[in-house]
């Protein structure tokens, strides 16, 4: 396999709503900044990957082939992806086969998600049609009748997990909130950053069981885009590209009533095995300076310590406790905010977060930056009861040595592209 | 700006399936104000499809509980693991499976209590949402649990099933309460 570098980012605001802008719109907004980003035209894009969630949402079926068309992408490959909320990761997941696999050598991944144009009359607000939309990801004939709405998707394995290791507590979850809220402060693109207390979580109202209201993500509207490129181009165009060095992806039993174990994340246990693997990780506690995971609710992040291997299952609250997954301890978790202070834009959601992490490893993150980020963690979670997850590594490999001849000859045919625009 | 109102209240209002009056009031700005040709516009739209879908090879679990109030699993005839959700074939064995009649009583193995759900719950919450083993079942089904003090809810909680009065072939047909003792 070819090696795989993040060589442009490119994300607008996440915002509970985009009055003034459409998917597309928005699209463009995210490929335009990844371009330019990459310093590269569109002309040498290869193709487009596209992770876009729910067909409600946007109010169009195959939204995609509208986005290609208005990104100035006619004629290249193109294909979407749609995995829920890990739609993003699973669409970088995809992009990254492309390079690797030699195909092209410029892949663009981009993901775009509108939420809250979905609206309900009888409240005079979105969320209730949003959620509705959502509840059609549940099995139509045995789910989706019974009130299964995203929060208690996470909820049913959450307090599996309660009961059987009494953690984590309503407390160490509050503390993921605030960390994650405060987190957020430092990312000019988040839609909630906040200063609150363990008790404003605590106090907060009741959602879902036990999720108060902070203990969640909001919806968010927004875009991100990543360039993707094969080594070689990656060196041309980057002295200091980001290289995505492991990926896992995995789908557990959607009837989670199948499962032989519903107290713990198994999909993600296991892509975060085959990423490990790939990028030799053996002890990701000491190897990763950070990660970027899918906190749609507290208790999910840290049940993810516990599946990605930060610590046996039942001792995630014990890392937010001990300061471990603060921006001040040595394995800072989603410094971006996460989905709780930066937003969840469904399908932008894990491209963003992957684009995050590129920034971290080259130096790029600003008032958010990890000292000395070489190694991070992505994870991407969607489905019922969380059947999906996305895993990629993303890192830093310094002092890349000699270009060699094939390295230049693409350095000038990137310039001539560059002349010619 | 909108030339004729009414008019296009009625219109809308036959569009979205929505009474005229929460209409007016969501797009209160763009009927009274004046907004600049350059502000973002609104329109009320809806998305919606009709069906007559058939259940398949599943048809006699809800036709068993819709017409006789009474529970079916599904046994593989290889491994002889009951499915509840029922299935027609099993997903390990790859071989058919055959229809076994199961009891009303069974266990929350997970639950959660929602607080906040879409607008098809208006009315209802909160609610009781959990993964329940049916005694007999190698699975779990989700179902509701329907209890007067949702906070009494817990892993473990002993259940008896509950069939609706008039049944229309759905999961909405039966639920779970509280078993005599856990009450
Ligand atoms: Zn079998």
């Amino acid at each position: 396999m070819n090696k795989v570098g993040i060589v442009g980012v490119g994300t607008t605001s996440f915002k509970a709503r985009w009055l003034e802008k459409t998917y597309y719109e928005l699209a463009y907004d995210a490929a335009k900044l990844a371009l330019e980003d990459a310093g590269i035209d569109k002309k040498e894009v290869g193709g487009v990957v596209y992770g876009i969630y729910n067909e409600f949402f946007e109010r169009q079926f195959m939204p995609d082939v509208y986005i290609h068309n208005y990104i100035g992408m006619g004629l290249k490959p193109s294909v979407r992806v749609a995995t829920g909320g890990a739609t993003g990761g699973a669409a970088v997941f995809v992009g990254w086969t492309w390079i690797a696999s030699g195909l092209y050598d410029i892949v663009m991944v981009l993901g775009v998600e509108k939420a809250t144009d979905n609206y309900n009359y009888t409240v005079g607000h979105s969320t209730p049609e949003t959620l509705k939309a959502i509840l059609f990801s549940g099995d139509m004939t045995f789910e989706n009748p019974m009130g299964l709405t995203a929060a208690a998707s996470y909820a049913l394995p959450l307090i599996a997990h309660i009961n059987k290791y009494g953690t984590p507590t309503e407390k160490q979850m509050a503390m993921v909130s605030v960390k994650n809220h405060k987190n957020a402060m430092n990312n000019p693109i988040a839609q909630s950053p906040k200063l609150l207390t363990v008790d404003d979580v605590l106090n907060s109202k009741m959602i879902t069981y036990p999720f108060k209201f902070y203990d969640n993500c909001l919806y968010s509207e927004g875009a991100s885009a990543i360039i993707l490129a094969s080594e070689k181009v990656a060196k041309a165009l980057s002295d200091n590209p980001a290289w995505i060095t492991g990926v896992g992806l995995s789908l557990d039993k959607a009837f989670a009533g199948e499962r032989d174990d519903i107290t713990i994340f198994t999909s993600s246990l296991y892509a975060g095995r085959d990423a490990y693997k790939m990028s030799g990780i053996k002890n990701p506690r000491k190897e990763l300076d950070f990660a970027e995971l899918h906190d749609a609710f507290t208790g999910a992040e840290i049940l993810s310590y516990e599946a990605f291997n930060f610590c046996k299952p039942g001792d995630g609250g014990k890392l937010i406790e001990d300061g471990v997954v603060e921006m001040t301890g040595d394995l800072p978790v989603s410094p971006s905010g996460g989905l709780i202070g930066c937003g969840h834009a469904v399908g932008a959601t894990g491209v963003m977060q992957t684009g995050e992490a590129a920034l971290q490893v080259q130096g790029r993150a600003e008032k958010r930056q990890v000292k000395n980020a070489r190694v991070g963690l992505v994870q991407s979670i969607g489905g019922p009861a969380t059947a999906w997850t996305a895993a990629m590594i993303v890192e830093r490999q310094d002092k890349i040595k000699g270009k060699g001849v094939k390295g230049a000859r693409v350095k000038a045919k990137v310039k001539s592209a560059r002349r010619k625009r | 700006m909108i030339q004729d109102k009414a008019q296009w209240l009625e219109e809308a209002s036959k569009k979205i399936k929505v009474p005229k009056e929460l209409i007016e009031k969501a797009f209160k700005d763009e009927l009274d104000g004046n907004p600049s040709l350059d502000a973002p516009l609104e329109i009320p739209d809806i998305m919606d499809i009709t069906y007559k879908y058939t259940y398949g090879g599943i048809s006699r679990f809800f036709r068993e509980i819709r017409d006789n109030k009474q529970l079916y699993g599904t046994k593989c005839t290889q491994c002889g693991k009951v499915w509840l959700p029922p299935r027609i074939n099993c997903n390990e064995c790859y071989t058919p499976t055959q229809w076994v009649k199961l009891g009303g009583t069974a266990e929350i193995a997970t639950y959660t209590i929602v607080y906040y759900g879409t607008s098809v719950f208006f009315g209802k919450t909160p609610y009781v949402c959990a993964f329940v083993k049916v005694a007999g079942a190698d699975t779990l089904i989700m179902q509701n649990v329907f209890m007067e003090d949702v906070k009494k809810a817990r892993v473990g909680m002993k259940l008896t099933i509950q069939f609706k009065e008039h049944r229309n072939g759905d999961m909405g047909d039966f639920w779970f309460v509280p078993a005599q003792e856990e009450l």
